[in-house]
């Protein structure tokens, strides 16, 4: 007893109580994503219950996997649908806000900068609920797959800012004065001098919407109009605590690998693509981790 | 057609409510390497940004071969700019950083190619140029960013504080390439430092500033034997400030009073009266043993010796209360003065300066620069 | 020139977007809460002229929050799960953010990877795989009748407060650590030294110099994810279902299901904003005063 006590109370040693806390955590954080994974290639019905290995619900059962059944597929596509409107249109938005604000030195920058931050702290319910009535009664938008795309931009633009402005902090100005001096007009020296060091950011912030948008429900779920404009996350929750079948561990399942390899992507092209200036690795992986939050 | 120039006429900047550059006159001529010179906060990047158009002027006039160029946006003057930085385009390669500025300006391509790479064995970095700036040494980056501006052959090419971020030995190094390089292209060079060894080094002329304004505009050596100012005194080099009565030239030099002791001073105001400053340079001070007599001799005693390799400093305090450092060039041959020694310190009348009466406002600029009484604070000769 | 209108006239669309569709909602959401409802309709109609605005529905909300009444229940209640999940939070996460930031050399890749990934897992992802777990014929009621626990599978999914707690503790703590870490990370190691050197023993020095400056950070990680579990209502909806553990969020969002009670909803949707909006302050004004104070100490 005495030994185990002291192995824990090791004055220079990690602490291992600690550690151990730490990977318990780690377990309790992943294990049960794992499991649903897992138990998409289930056999059986059942969500709960081990019933032998099977693809079943991915590709092969010609009725209900994700490849076939209708519902599954609609959700799939969806979800992939909104995701790319919202990066094409949040992105180059972001960018231009990002950029107009670094830059801007009269009276409306700092109304504007807490306008860009005010949706990162409201919860997203009272976010769709405005939506929900603004469209129902002042701009009269119909509900569905447009209005859906309107709400997710709101809500990703200032994601964008965040992440392309403290790429443009840590660049500065003397590149384009740089360039300037060397008989650059204006516009030319943002193109040439500036706009190239950015396309990393430009980059991470379009996984990062991507990401955002294909795990968003709530303004999705306002926006929407019925079965025809339902995303994986809705989906997922209308049918998860009925007869949903393990197709729906698989499609929740596709999309967690996609977003994991597309983040996984983002931070390699990041890092690869700021190796030569001062950006440090974890700077940038707490900045797109801390993006989340 | 190069000239090169550049006129300050009254040159005004203020930023908020400070002058940053307070209506300066320099005029700099074509074909010379002109510093300048000041501590930090002084005006001097200012005035190159003015020059190079970074910003635009409060008041005054800024003349390029006699054009005014206020209202020319930076990238259609004939002025370049080695930055601080470097500001090297990290995403370009070497070539076609240099040859950023020849593209702007739609030169044809066969002849950017011979430009650049000609300017590239002019820095000595033929060869360099598929590397990329990440992949260059500080030097290396520093004479790309040279090469730069200089393959857009301008009349004047601004520098500001380019080998600030060099170790020592390169920056010395450097400083003789970049003085090789001005007078074999015969540009005008107007280069900013707050290191006045380097200026002094290299300048043809210097301007020393302070608090927005021009001190002294002279040569090295007339700014070093000859300053006109407190601050200018000050600043370069050990200056051995004492504060003296005039009392008005008597037969070519000016008697001034230091405590209970009457020195001649036969340079400078030597007509003034009144309470004023004198200075004397350190290597030109003579320590004389105790028993000497004569004139300009004050007796004092050593109170520290500070070796510093090639030559050695001692720091004596006269009788009067003032601090005097004696700079001996160590030739081989010995001396006596050990700590605590007391001595006769000889002030040749012709190395003796009379300032100019200064401002308090002055007086606490030179003491925010150069604390006094410090042992460090020798500079010219020592290394 | 025309250089001072250059660079903002890059912001204005971003700009533009958010006025149109982020300022201007939240004014709709007053004018239904201060409009009327027609009769014939049975739709609610805005009103957008302060000078028109009728109270009725705010009225009725507000009576509906004294003490007692149906939506001071729900509040309380919320309070309570939040204060509760919080704190759970705090409990698991404070000590594996510390442990990251101030132990963990060979691992810290490892581990930091390993806390990134459920960010990027979906919400309702997570929710899956614990309704998974916890359904009668689960892993958890099955391993707790082998160990012995129990002696009868628990029916965790249907309105029960612990699950709720449970499930908003494993959704939101993620949040928490990082920037927890974040602060931690940065407190300067040699102020920790100093602590141990002046003679503390490693928990002497936590509590008296590690707990307290990481103060602020515990402070804002926590506003972190309480505004929005605030608004949560769809852990609720998956993990329960039942109306005894509803929060505020389900209640706004029963407003708006038919269409007819958008005035209530809104009414709702204003004080829950009013309420954060307080707590928002509070936080900065803290932030304000403490980076006032650090200004003037050295540590």
């Amino acid at each position: 007893m005495r030994r185990v006590r002291n192995w824990f109370a090791n004055p220079w040693g990690q602490p291992r109580a600690l550690g151990a806390i730490t990977w318990l955590y780690m377990v309790w954080s992943i294990a049960p994503v794992l499991i649903a994974i897992l138990f998409s290639f289930n056999n059986g019905r059942s969500r709960s219950v081990w019933q032998g290995f099977s693809l079943r619900w991915w590709w092969r059962d010609p009725n209900n996997s994700v490849l076939h059944d209708p519902t599954l597929r609609g959700a799939l596509e969806q979800s992939l649908r909104l995701a790319g409107l919202d990066m094409l249109i949040a992105v180059p938005l972001g960018v231009g806000l990002a950029i107009g604000l670094t830059r801007w030195r009269g009276y409306g920058a700092k109304p504007v900068n807490y306008l860009m931050l005010f949706p990162l702290v409201t919860p997203e319910i009272v976010m769709a609920v405005s939506l929900f009535l603004v469209f129902d009664h002042l701009y009269n938008v119909p509900f569905g797959t447009e209005a859906q795309v309107l709400g997710q931009v709101t809500f990703s633009i200032s994601y964008v800012v965040i992440i392309v402005r403290g790429r443009l902090l840590s660049v500065g100005p003397e590149y384009e004065e740089a360039a300037r001096d060397l008989g650059a007009s204006p516009l030319g020296a943002f193109r040439l001098a500036l706009l190239p060091l950015l396309y990393p950011a430009v980059f991470a912030s379009l996984i990062v919407v991507f990401a955002l948008s294909i795990d968003d429900f709530v303004v999705t779920q306002y926006m929407s109009a019925g079965q025809q404009t339902q995303t994986v996350p809705i989906l997922i929750y209308q049918t998860v605590r009925g007869t949903a079948t393990p197709a729906l561990n698989a499609l929740a399942s596709l999309m967690v690998i996609v977003t994991l390899l597309s983040v996984g992507l983002a931070y390699l092209v990041y890092r690869w693509a700021s190796r030569a200036q001062p950006v440090t690795s974890s700077g940038a992986l707490n900045e797109i981790a801390a993006l989340e939050a | 057609m190069k000239n090169g120039a550049v006129d300050l006429v009254q040159l005004r900047k203020q930023f908020g409510e400070v002058a940053a550059v307070d209506g300066i006159d320099v005029s700099i001529e074509a074909g010379e390497f002109f510093s300048l010179l000041g501590p930090s906060g002084c005006g001097k990047t200012t005035t190159l940004r003015l020059i190079a158009g970074f910003e635009r002027p409060d008041g005054g006039k800024i003349l390029l071969d006699g054009e005014d160029m206020a209202a020319t946006p930076p990238h259609r003057r004939k002025v370049n700019t080695v930055f601080q930085s470097y500001a090297l385009f990290p995403h370009l390669d070497v070539f076609d950083n240099v040859a950023f500025g020849l593209r702007r300006a739609h030169v044809k391509k066969g002849e950017i190619k011979g430009r650049v790479t000609r300017v590239l064995e002019a820095v000595q970095l033929g060869g360099y140029e598929k590397r990329k700036p990440g992949q260059l040494s500080g030097g290396q980056q520093q004479r790309v960013a040279l090469a730069r501006a200089l393959v857009l052959e301008p009349s004047v090419l601004l520098l500001d504080e380019p080998l600030g971020a060099l170790d020592a030995k390169l920056r010395k190094a450097l400083q003789l390439e970049l003085k090789a390089i001005q007078e074999r292209f015969g540009i005008t060079f107007v280069y900013v430092t707050h290191d006045q060894e380097e200026a002094l080094t290299m300048s043809d002329r210097i301007a020393v500033m302070s608090g927005g304004r021009v001190e002294q505009i002279a040569t090295p050596e007339g700014m070093y034997e000859e300053p006109e100012t407190v601050f200018v005194a000050d600043f370069l080099g050990v200056s051995n400030l004492m504060r003296v009565r005039a009392e008005g030239a008597d037969g070519g030099a000016c008697l001034t009073v230091l405590g209970d002791f009457s020195l001649r001073a036969g340079r400078g105001e030597i007509a003034h009266q009144g309470e004023t400053h004198i200075v004397i340079r350190p290597e030109r001070v003579v320590i004389e043993p105790y028993e000497s007599s004569g004139a300009n001799r004050v007796p004092g005693m050593i109170e520290r010796v500070v070796y510093h390799g090639s030559s050695e400093q001692l720091v004596v305090r006269l009788a009067s209360g003032d601090i005097v450092q004696a700079l001996f060039v160590r030739d081989g041959s010995s001396h006596d003065w050990a700590q605590g020694t007391a001595v006769q310190v000889h002030l040749p009348a012709e190395a003796l300066r009379v300032l100019p009466p200064s401002s308090p406002g002055e007086m606490a600029a030179v003491a925010e620069v150069a604390p006094p009484d410090s042992g460090a604070a020798l500079e010219v000769g020592a290394s | 020139m025309t250089r001072r209108w250059f660079w903002p006239s890059f912001a204005l669309p971003g700009a533009g977007w958010l006025i149109l569709l982020f300022l201007i909602p939240t004014y709709a959401v007053v004018a239904v809460a201060f409009g009327t409802f027609d009769p014939i309709f049975s739709t609610p109609v805005p009103i957008w002229n302060p000078l028109h605005w009728q109270f009725a529905s705010m009225r009725s909300v507000l009576s509906g929050l004294e003490p007692g009444h149906a939506f001071w229940i729900v509040f309380v209640r919320t309070v309570g799960y939040v204060a509760i999940s919080l704190a759970g939070c705090l409990l698991i996460g404070y000590p594996v953010a510390y442990y990251l930031a101030r132990h963990a050399r060979r691992t810290k890749g490892l581990l930091l990877v390993l806390l990134i990934v459920p960010f990027w897992v979906s919400y309702l992802m997570r929710m899956l795989a614990w309704v998974g777990l916890l359904l009668p014929d689960g892993l958890v009621n099955r391993t707790l009748m082998d160990v012995g626990v129990i002696s009868a599978p628990r029916a965790w999914l249907a309105g029960q407060a612990s699950s709720v707690v449970l499930a908003l503790v494993y959704g939101y703590v993620p949040y928490l650590i990082l920037p927890l870490y974040a602060t931690l990370d940065r407190i300067d190691r040699s102020v920790l030294e100093a602590g141990r050197d002046l003679g503390g023993s490693p928990i002497r020095t936590f509590l008296h110099v590690t707990l307290p400056l990481s103060r602020h950070g515990i402070l804002a990680a926590s506003v972190l994810i309480a505004l929005p579990m605030f608004g949560d209502y769809y852990t609720n909806d998956i993990i329960s279902n039942s109306p005894r553990t509803s929060m505020i969020g389900n209640q706004i969002n029963l407003f708006f299901q038919g269409g007819s009670e958008q005035a209530v909803g809104a009414s709702l949707v204003i004080v829950l904003s009013l309420f954060l909006a307080v707590l928002m302050s509070y936080y900065l004004w803290i932030t304000v005063r403490a980076s006032a104070e650090t200004k003037e100490s050295l540590l």
